[in-house]
C-alpha cells in the first residue's frame, strides 16, 4: 500500500505549503517615518519618542489607561481589560457605554475586532521591570500580541509615583488634543486632597501603617519601593512600614507565614483592596490575628493597591484615608 | 490464609504479635505529634512549647502553639485515619488493589465543586467551602465507581483507574477554566487545590468532627463484612452476607470518610492507597487487623509527610498533598509492576 | 498476511478490495473536511471574511485589513489546529495500536503531564516564555515517556502495566505541577495555569514550522512505520517468533508517538484527549476491517479544528481549546468503559 503513503505525503505537504507560505508573509511593524515636522509626537514610557503625521484619533486602550484618558476628555474607540470590567475595583465609576470591549480575560484580546476598528494608536501602561506594555506581557497568547501590529503602542510608565503616571497620561491626552483646562481642573482638585492628607498626618503624627494582602496561610506585606501609591503616602507624611526582608525572587512583597504574622506591629493595617474583604476574612480566621494589636483594636482599612490611574480616584482615596488617619490611635502599635 | 486456620496455636501467637505490633506504631505517632506541635515557621524553644501547652507563657507563642499547631496536628490525625480507612474499605469493597480516593478522582470532583462554589457565591471562608467539597467528593465517587462497575467483572483496577483519571481530567480542565476567568478565586484556591493542612484551625475540625467520628467508628466495625467479601460473592452470601446491602453501606461509609477528609484539607492522594497495603504486609489478610493498623498508620504517614513538608525547603512550606503525592506515586508504580503484592 | 486470509479465498479478496475503497473514500472525505474547517476558521470570527477573500488573503491578495486579519491573526491558528491535530491523532493511534488499548492515550501515559510539569517549572522558577518554554515542554514530555517506558518494561511492554504506570507517573507530575502553580507569584501562576489548559492560540509561526517539518519527516517514513505496526498487530505468535525485533519495533513506534505528542504539546500546551479520540473515531468511519494512521491523523485535525472553533466562538468570550476537548473526552472514556463492560457481560 505505498499508494496510501503517497496520498499522505501529498496531503500533508499541501497543508504545509499553505501554512508556511502564510506564516512567511510580511509581519514587520511600520517604522516611524523620518518626516521633518511631525504633527503628533509623544515621549512614551519606554523612553522612545513616537511621532505621526496626523494626530491619532482612533485609540484602543487598556481599560485603566482608558479611564484616565477619558477623565481628561479623550475617548477611545475600544478597550480591553484583564478581568471582567464589572468586578474590577479599579474600574468602578468609569462609564464605558458606547465603547467596544475587545477583551475581559487576561491574555485574550480580539485583535480581529480591533483591526476592523482601524486604530491609529494603542495605549497601555509601560512596566519598566517586565519591559513590556500592559497586554503584551510574557504568557499572553500570540494572537493577542498581534494587536501591536495594528498601530504603535504607547503609554505612561509605571514608576515610583502615581502622580508621574497620571501626568504621563496628561501629556498623552494633551498631545491628542485634550482641553488643557479640564486637565488643570482635575489636578487642582487632586492637589487639595493631597494637602488634606498631609494635614491629617500633621494633626495625628506618628501613625504607622502596614500594607498587607493575606492569602491562604501567607501574610504578604507590600514593599513600598514597588508600590507607587505607598511611596506617595510616605512622601505625604504617612509612616508606611518598610518590611525588612522582601522575598528574594519577587521583591514586591515580604511573605510571612501566618505563625509569624505578629512580627510587625503597626497602628493601622491597610488591606489590599483588590481582594477585600476576602483577605480580611482570611486573617480573621487565623488565631494569630488576635496578637496583631491594630487588627484586634479594629484599626484597619483598605489601600488602593496598584490600580490608581486618575486624579479623581486618587483624590477620593486620599480624602477617605485622611479621615481614617485622623481617627487612628497612634499608640496601638510599637 | 488456610494455613492460619488449620494451625490455631500459631494463630494465637500471631494475634498477640499483631496486637503488640500496634504499640510501636502508636509510639511513632506520639513522637510525630510532639514534633508537629514543636516545629513550625515560628521559632519556639522546646521548653516554651511545653509552657505554652500547660498555659503559662508569652501570649503570642501560646496562640501559635495551642490554636494553630494543635488543630493542624489533630486534623492530620483524623484526616490520616479517615483516608486510610476509606482506602482500606474501598480496596476490600472493590476487591481492587489500586482503589484509592485520589486515584478515583474524588479530589478533582471536590476541587471543582469548591471552585464552582467560589465562582457563584464569591470568596468564602473555609468553613463554607467545605460543604461544596463534601458534595463534590461524594458525587465524583458515586459517578466514577458506577461507571467502572458496569459489567460482569465489576470495577477492575484498570477500569477504576481510568474512570478516575478521566474524572480528574474533566474536573481539572473545568476548574482551570473557572480559575482563569476569576482571578480572585485563583488567588484564594490555588493552595487548597494542592491539599494542605496549614491554615486549618479549630472551626474546621469542630464542624467536621461529627462526620469523622461517625465515619471512623463505623469503619472500624466493617472488618467482618470485608473478610467475607474477600472470599468472593458466592461464598460470602452462602455464609449469610447480604451482598448488595453490605456494598451499599460500605460505600456510604467511604463517601463519608473521604468527603470529610477532602473537605477538611483539600485533595490528598495516595494515603488511602499506600496504608492498606502496608498494613496488609504487617498483618496478613484479616481486614479487622488491617483496619486497626490503618487507623494508626494513616495518621503516621500524613503527619510525617506534613512535618517533612515543613522542613524540606528553607524558604516555604511544601503542602502535605505534594509530599504525599511524591511519596505515593512510586508506591503506585511498584504495585503495578509487581503483581505479587497486588493480589488481595 | 495472505496465509492468514487464504482459507476464505475469493470472498476475502473482494472484501479487502471493498475495504480498501472505503479507506480511500474516508481519507478523501476527511481531507476535504480538514480543508473546509481550515477555511471556516479563516472566515469566522468577530470579523467575518468571505471565503474567497479569505483564501486570497492567505496569499497576500486583497485589502490590507483583510490580509492582516487572515495572515497575522487567523492563519497561524487555523494551521496549528490542522497540523497539531494531525500530529496528535497519529501519535494517539500509534500508542493505542502498539499497546492494543483504546484508552492508551498520551493523556494517561503521563507524557502530557510531564510536559506540563517541565513547562510550569520553566515558567515559575525561571521566568521562561515563548520558544524556550516549548523546548522545556518537549524535554519534559520525552523524559516522562522514557521514564514510563523504563518503569513499565518488564520482559516486554504489557499494555495495562504501561497505562497504569503512566497514570502513576502522571499523578506524580501533576502534584509537582500544582505545587509550582500554587507557590508561584500571581501572574506566573496565571500564565502557568493558562498554558496547562492548552490552547491552539498559543502556537507561534516558529513552533508551527517545527511541527510541520516533523510531519514531513513522518510522511516520508510513514510506510516503514505502517509496516512495523502491521507486523506487530499480526498477533503474538509471529511477533514472539521474531522476538527482539518485535520489541525494537515497538520501541521505535512508541518513540515516534512520544516525539509527536511532545512537539504538539510544546506548540499548543497539553490539549486533552485529542490523541485519544482520533483513532477510535477514524475507526468508526473506516469500518471494522481496515485501519489507517493517515485517517487517524486527519481525524485528529478535524477534532482539534472543531474544538478550537467552539472554544473561540461558542461562548460570548473565547475560552481555551483544552477546556472544550476535556469536556468531550471524559464522557467518551466513560462510554468506552461501559461499552467494553457490556461486551464482556454479553459474551
Amino acid at each position: 500500500m505505498p499508494g496510501r503513503a503517497r496520498v499522505a505525503a501529498t496531503l500533508i505537504s499541501a497543508v504545509l505549503a499553505v501554512t508556511v507560505a502564510g506564516c512567511a508573509g510580511p509581519s514587520e511593524a511600520e517604522p516611524d517615518g523620518p518626516s521633518a515636522e511631525p504633527e503628533w509626537s509623544y515621549v512614551s514610557g519606554d523612553g522612545q519618542t513616537y511621532t505621526a503625521d496626523e494626530v491619532p484619533e482612533r485609540i484602543i486602550a487598556e481599560a485603566y489607561a482608558a479611564k484616565v484618558l477619558m477623565e481628561f476628555g479623550i475617548t477611545p474607540v475600544a478597550i480591553w481589560a484583564s478581568s471582567p470590567i464589572a468586578e474590577d475595583v479599579g474600574l468602578q465609576g468609569a462609564d464605558f457605554t458606547g465603547i467596544e470591549v475587545i477583551g475581559q480575560e487576561w491574555g485574550k484580546i480580539d485583535v480581529a475586532a480591533a483591526a476592523e476598528l482601524a486604530p491609529d494608536l494603542i495605549v497601555g501602561d509601560w512596566w519598566p521591570v517586565e519591559e513590556a506594555y500592559s497586554g503584551f506581557e510574557a504568557g499572553v497568547e500570540d494572537t493577542s500580541r498581534r494587536l501591536a501590529d495594528l498601530a504603535p503602542v504607547v503609554g505612561a510608565s509605571q514608576g515610583d509615583s502615581i502622580v508621574s503616571l497620571i501626568e504621563g497620561y496628561a501629556d498623552l491626552a494633551a498631545s491628542l488634543g485634550a482641553d488643557p483646562e479640564a486637565i488643570a481642573q482635575s489636578r487642582t482638585t487632586f492637589e487639595a486632597a493631597v494637602t488634606d492628607f498631609e494635614a491629617a498626618n500633621e494633626e495625628n503624627p506618628g501613625v504607622s501603617a502596614l500594607a498587607i494582602s493575606p492569602w491562604d496561610t501567607n501574610y504578604a506585606i507590600a514593599v513600598p519601593a514597588y508600590a507607587p501609591e505607598l511611596l506617595d503616602f510616605q512622601r505625604w507624611g504617612l509612616d508606611v512600614i518598610v518590611p525588612d526582608t522582601p522575598d528574594p525572587d519577587f521583591p514586591y512583597w515580604e511573605t510571612l507565614s501566618m505563625e509569624t504574622a505578629d512580627r510587625y506591629q503597626p497602628d493601622l493595617i491597610l488591606f489590599d483592596d483588590r481582594n477585600h474583604p476576602g483577605n480580611e476574612e482570611i486573617l480573621a480566621e487565623a488565631p494569630i490575628s488576635a496578637e496583631i494589636a491594630a487588627f484586634a483594636a479594629g484599626q484597619t482599612t483598605t489601600w488602593p493597591a496598584y490600580w490608581v490611574h486618575t486624579y479623581g480616584d486618587y483624590a477620593a482615596e486620599l480624602t477617605r484615608l485622611a479621615e481614617v488617619i485622623r481617627a487612628t490611635d497612634a499608640s496601638v502599635g510599637e | 490464609m488456610s494455613t492460619t486456620r488449620v494451625a490455631p496455636p500459631s494463630s494465637v501467637a500471631r494475634r498477640s504479635g499483631r496486637a503488640l505490633g500496634l504499640l510501636p506504631a502508636a509510639l511513632v505517632l506520639l513522637v510525630l505529634v510532639l514534633i508537629s506541635v514543636g516545629l513550625g515557621s515560628r521559632d519556639v524553644a522546646p521548653a516554651d512549647v511545653w509552657q505554652a501547652l500547660i498555659g503559662s507563657t508569652d501570649r503570642a507563642d501560646a496562640t501559635v502553639i495551642r490554636e494553630m499547631r494543635m488543630p493542624r496536628t489533630l486534623i492530620a490525625l483524623v484526616v490520616g485515619a479517615a483516608l486510610a480507612l476509606g482506602g482500606t474499605i474501598l480496596q476490600g469493597l472493590a476487591r481492587n488493589p489500586l482503589a484509592d480516593p485520589g486515584v478515583l478522582g474524588i479530589n478533582a470532583g471536590a476541587a471543582l465543586a469548591v471552585v464552582a462554589g467560589a465562582l457563584v457565591f464569591g470568596a468564602m471562608p473555609a468553613s463554607a467551602a467545605v460543604w461544596f467539597a463534601f458534595a463534590g467528593a461524594a458525587l465524583a465517587t458515586v459517578a466514577v465507581y458506577t461507571i467502572a462497575a458496569v459489567g460482569r467483572e465489576g470495577a477492575t483496577p484498570v477500569k477504576l483507574a481510568l474512570a478516575g483519571a478521566a474524572a480528574t481530567a474533566l474536573c481539572g480542565s473545568f476548574s482551570s477554566a473557572i480559575l482563569l476567568a476569576d482571578p480572585d478565586a485563583l488567588n484564594e484556591l490555588r493552595m487548597w487545590q494542592v491539599g494542605a493542612l496549614a491554615g486549618r484551625y479549630y472551626p474546621v475540625l469542630v464542624q467536621l468532627a461529627p462526620y469523622f467520628a461517625v465515619g471512623i467508628v463505623a469503619a472500624l466495625f466493617t472488618g467482618r463484612a470485608l473478610n467475607l467479601l474477600s472470599l468472593g460473592d458466592e461464598l460470602a452470601s452462602t455464609l449469610g452476607l447480604r451482598i448488595d446491602r453490605t456494598r451499599g453501606v460500605l460505600f456510604a461509609i467511604v463517601a463519608l470518610l473521604c468527603g470529610a477528609a477532602t473537605a477538611a484539607c483539600g485533595p490528598i492522594v495516595f494515603v488511602g492507597l499506600m496504608i492498606p497495603h502496608l498494613a496488609r504486609l504487617i498483618t496478613g489478610p484479616d481486614y479487622r487487623w488491617i483496619l486497626a493498623y490503618s487507623t494508626v498508620l494513616g495518621p503516621v504517614l500524613l503527619l510525617g509527610s506534613d512535618i517533612l513538608g515543613r522542613v524540606l525547603l528553607p524558604t516555604a512550606e511544601v503542602p502535605v498533598g505534594v509530599v504525599v503525592g511524591v511519596l505515593g506515586a512510586p508506591v503506585f508504580v511498584l504495585l503495578v509492576r509487581f503483581r505479587r503484592i497486588v493480589t488481595i | 498476511m495472505t496465509a492468514v486470509m487464504a482459507p476464505v479465498g475469493t470472498t476475502a479478496r473482494r472484501f479487502r478490495a471493498l475495504s480498501r475503497r472505503r479507506l480511500g473514500a474516508t481519507v478523501v472525505v476527511l481531507s476535504a473536511v480538514v480543508v473546509l474547517l481550515f477555511v471556516v476558521s479563516l472566515v469566522v470570527g468577530s470579523v467575518v471574511v468571505p471565503p474567497v477573500d479569505a483564501v486570497l488573503a492567505t496569499f497576500g491578495v486583497g485589502e490590507d485589513a483583510t490580509v492582516f486579519v487572515i495572515q497575522e491573526l487567523r492563519l497561524t491558528r487555523a494551521g496549528a489546529a490542522a497540523l497539531v491535530g494531525i500530529a496528535l491523532g497519529v501519535s494517539g493511534t500509534l500508542f493505542q495500536r502498539v499497546l492494543g488499548n483504546p484508552l492508551a492515550s498520551p493523556d494517561f501515559l503521563g507524557v502530557a503531564a510531564g510536559a506540563g510539569t517541565a513547562a510550569a517549572a520553566a515558567l515559575v522558577l525561571g521566568g521562561v516564555a515563548g520558544f524556550t518554554l516549548s523546548g522545556y515542554a518537549l524535554l519534559g514530555g520525552l523524559a516522562t515517556a522514557a521514564l514510563v517506558y523504563f518503569l513499565a518494561w518488564h520482559r516486554g511492554v504489557s499494555e495495562y502495566r504501561f497505562i497504569l504506570v503512566g497514570i502513576g507517573v502522571g499523578a506524580l507530575a501533576s502534584s509537582v505541577t500544582s505545587y509550582l502553580v500554587a507557590r508561584a507569584e500571581f501572574s506566573d501562576a496565571r500564565a502557568a495555569l493558562s498554558w496547562l489548559v492548552g490552547s491552539v492560540g498559543m502556537a507561534t509561526p516558529g513552533l508551527l514550522r517545527v511541527v510541520a517539518v516533523l510531519l514531513v519527516v513522518l510522511a516520508v517514513s510513514g510506510p516503514g512505520l505502517a509496516r512495523m505496526l502491521r507486523a506487530l498487530e499480526l498477533g503474538d505468535e509471529p511477533a514472539r517468533m521474531l522476538g527482539a525485533r518485535a520489541e525494537r519495533d515497538r520501541f521505535v513506534l512508541l518513540g515516534v508517538a512520544a516525539v509527536l505528542v511532545s512537539v504538539a504539546t510544546a506548540a499548543v500546551g497539553p490539549v486533552a484527549f485529542v490523541a485519544m479520540l482520533a483513532g477510535p473515531l477514524a475507526a468508526i468511519a473506516l469500518g471494522p476491517t481496515s485501519r489507517s494512521i493517515l485517517a487517524s491523523g486527519l481525524m485528529g485535525a478535524v477534532i482539534l479544528q472543531v474544538a478550537d472553533l467552539l472554544a473561540q466562538h461558542a461562548l460570548a468570550w473565547p475560552i481555551s481549546t483544552g477546556v472544550v476537548t476535556g469536556a468531550f473526552g471524559a464522557p467518551y472514556i466513560a462510554w468506552v468503559l461501559i461499552s467494553a463492560a457490556r461486551e464482556t457481560s454479553a459474551g
